[in-house]
């Protein structure tokens, strides 16, 4: 080192006498690589939401500092930009992108096409012969749209100058890390800032008494790639992913049993109200239900797979036989292999990087976003953790408030929710309002022949501020039992009409600051409006 | 004013919604507290994780330039950090001065 810096010096006189260098010229010492501002640790595979790219574009967009060096120093990966993103798998946007949300959404939206042409077009007029499922394609199809969304946060990554190094990533101390490159070999990097975003994998069922084989056996990620449609397919969990995944292969052509511990369906913070609907919905469209059961093991005999359940509360114990059986129970945080003790990163004993409402963990300059920690596991959370982390990163201060973060769960009909449930409300001893429309008295809905649901909102007594809004809406409200007779069309999209409920309670809103906003007619969204008016007056329509 | 008018006018609806607008944050950073979704035991000791916080790693930027100690190059003010070194003297190093001339 040293006599590169005597080479240096000497050559820099000379540079000088030979005037190849202006007046503000400068020597430069030949220490280590200064480190990035900012490193993220996931933004791949492993990552289950998509909080750890954002985070890092964020950072780079708010212009954290970097020092540059142009020297390459041993193995030390050279920075030359403001942030870096170090993932796994050597494709972005985590589990959500990859194994998750946009793959699943790519099989509901085709398979709900295929199911509707199938089963729903004759009676709007359209008469239609020949269809027939090409699963292939339709795989196919799902993979080019993951395809195309990665290569697309890669050349965000170019635009905003991040680094992104493929690799695993390990502590060496509260501000290195090295990396076992994807390419092969190792590689330090040194940063001023780290924010881990290693996401969440399946949680395995418990006791090890079920392994996952991701043929048979199948985790959501197997679910997503099954090359055959199974003739049976058991759900166990009724959760969001169990019931997005049991409506894919349900449309497909499975006989599909939905297998839940708990008394009801939809998963944590569901309305009881909207959850009772939701089932009835989709045990019309064909789904089977055993909720209070308790799954206790699974055998393979004969290509088949024998599940042995009993009651929760315990009983006679039934063998549920399946072609496949989907486990989808929930998601634990990924740490393995981080080294977190080298950094001093401490865990709670659910396995989650305990941190503050500043995203610091026990270690300062090491920040922590997303499904590794606390909240819900949801990809627009991480989302919002990530900019907040950054900016605290940046300027001290940042901003998520949790009890604006939606749910949605994507089936038809679709579900979504945000705030404060009735039961909840009633716990904590806060008297409200309720106020319901149901989409059966929308011009809209009647009109799109998808009038079951109904939107409901939930306001403070005293106040009439939103305290949460409730949306199922979806599929036909005729009282036909076939599953040949029940339609599918598109119809109220929960999904995106929770966003107006979102904002509502991010502002502050009250029922009547938007029941007195105009909203478009004919529109599924008067029906938001109406609840509204409900919630604080009276709706018009009902 | 005509009856009916007033009681209209007592009746006018007033938002309750908040237009923040561009979000404006004192200089000072703000204050760390628990984790609103952390569990009950841990808010509850908040006290000892910010022991744990405070005693980790080294002293931020602020804190160690107030104390006019510094551990780290980056935390000097950066007219003090090294500067870049141009293409032209990189060259000139890696070919023992040949590419001057």
């Amino acid at each position: 080192m040293l006599s590169v810096q005597r080479i240096a010096q000497k050559v820099g006189r000379r540079l000088r006498q030979a005037s190849l260098q202006t007046a503000n010229w400068k020597r430069g010492l030949a220490t280590a690589s200064e480190p990035y501002d900012v490193v993220v640790i996931g933004g791949g595979q492993w990552a289950h939401s998509p909080g750890g790219y954002v985070a890092a574009i964020k950072a780079a967009q708010l212009g954290l500092r970097v020092s540059m060096s142009l020297l390459w120093l041993g193995s030390q990966t050279k920075p030359c930009s403001q942030t870096a993103c170090v993932e796994k798998r050597g494709s972005l946007g985590g589990t959500c992108l990859n194994v998750g949300c946009i793959p699943s959404k790519a099989m509901l939206n085709n398979s709900h096409i295929y199911h509707q042409t199938q089963h729903d077009l004759k009676r709007r007029g359209i008469d239609v012969t020949g269809v027939s499922l090409n699963l292939e394609n339709m795989l196919a199809a799902k993979d080019n749209a993951v395809s195309g969304l990665t290569k697309g946060i890669e050349f965000l990554f170019k635009q905003n100058k991040v680094d992104y190094i493929k690799g695993a990533a390990s502590f060496v101390s509260p501000t290195k890390i090295t990396v076992d490159l994807l390419d092969g070999g190792k590689s330090e990097v040194e940063t001023k800032n780290f924010v881990i975003a290693t996401g969440s994998e399946v949680t395995p069922f418990p006791g090890g008494s079920i392994q996952i084989d991701e043929q048979q056996i199948v985790s959501s990620t197997g679910a997503l790639a099954l090359q055959k449609v199974p003739e049976k397919l058991v759900v166990i969990g009724g959760g969001i992913i169990g019931l997005e995944m049991g409506s894919v292969w349900s449309r497909l052509g499975s006989e599909v049993t939905v297998v839940e511990f708990l008394g009801g369906i939809g998963g944590a913070g569901i309305d009881e109200e909207v959850a009772k609907q939701f089932q009835r919905l989709l045990t019309k469209q064909g789904l089977k239900f055993k909720l209070n059961t308790k799954v206790l093991s699974a055998e393979k005999q004969d290509g088949k797979v024998h599940l042995k359940a009993e009651s929760a509360k315990g009983g006679k114990e039934e063998t549920l036989e399946a072609n496949v059986v989907l486990v989808a129970i929930g998601r634990r945080p990924y740490v393995e292999g981080l080294n977190l003790a080298a950094a001093g990163v401490e865990l709670d004993n659910r396995g989650r990087i305990i941190i503050d409402d500043q995203f610091n963990t026990s270690t300062k300059n090491i920040k922590c976003i997303g499904d590794v920690t606390f909240g819900p596991m949801l990809a627009h959370k991480a989302e919002e953790e990530g900019i907040a982390a950054v900016e605290y990163i940046k300027s001290g201060h940042g901003h998520v408030n949790y009890n604006a973060i939606p749910s949605v769960v994507y089936t038809h009909p679709e579900v979504a929710w945000v705030g404060k449930t009735e039961q909840e409300l009633k716990a904590e001893g806060v008297q409200f309002n309720v106020g319901k429309f149901n989409f059966s008295a929308n011009s809209r809905a009647k009109t799109n022949l998808d009038s079951e649901g109904f939107v409901k909102i939930i306001a403070e007594k005293e106040t009439d501020k939103v305290l949460g809004v409730h949306i199922i809406g979806g599929s036909l409200a005729v009282k036909r039992m076939e599953i040949s007779d029940l339609g599918l069309p598109l119809g109220p999209n929960a999904g995106e009409m929770i966003g107006e409920g979102v904002l509502a309670i991010e502002y502050g809103a009250s029922a009547e600051d938007i029941a007195r906003t105009s909203h478009a007619h004919p529109t599924l969204s008067e029906a938001f409006k109406e609840a509204a008016m409900a919630a604080y007056s009276k709706a018009i329509h009902m | 004013m005509h009856p009916s008018l007033r009681v209209f006018s007592s009746r006018a609806h007033q938002p309750l919604i908040r237009f923040l607008g561009k979000r404006t944050y004192p200089s000072t950073p703000s204050a760390p507290h628990a984790h609103p979704a952390a569990p009950a035991e841990l808010k509850n000791h908040f006290a000892d994780f910010v022991k744990k916080f405070e005693a980790s790693g080294k002293s931020s930027s602020l804190s160690t330039l107030s104390t006019g100690a510094l551990s780290e190059f980056w935390e000097a003010p950066e007219r003090l950090w090294k500067q870049d070194i141009a293409e032209a003297e990189i060259e000139a190093i890696l070919t023992g001065g040949a590419s001057l001339h």
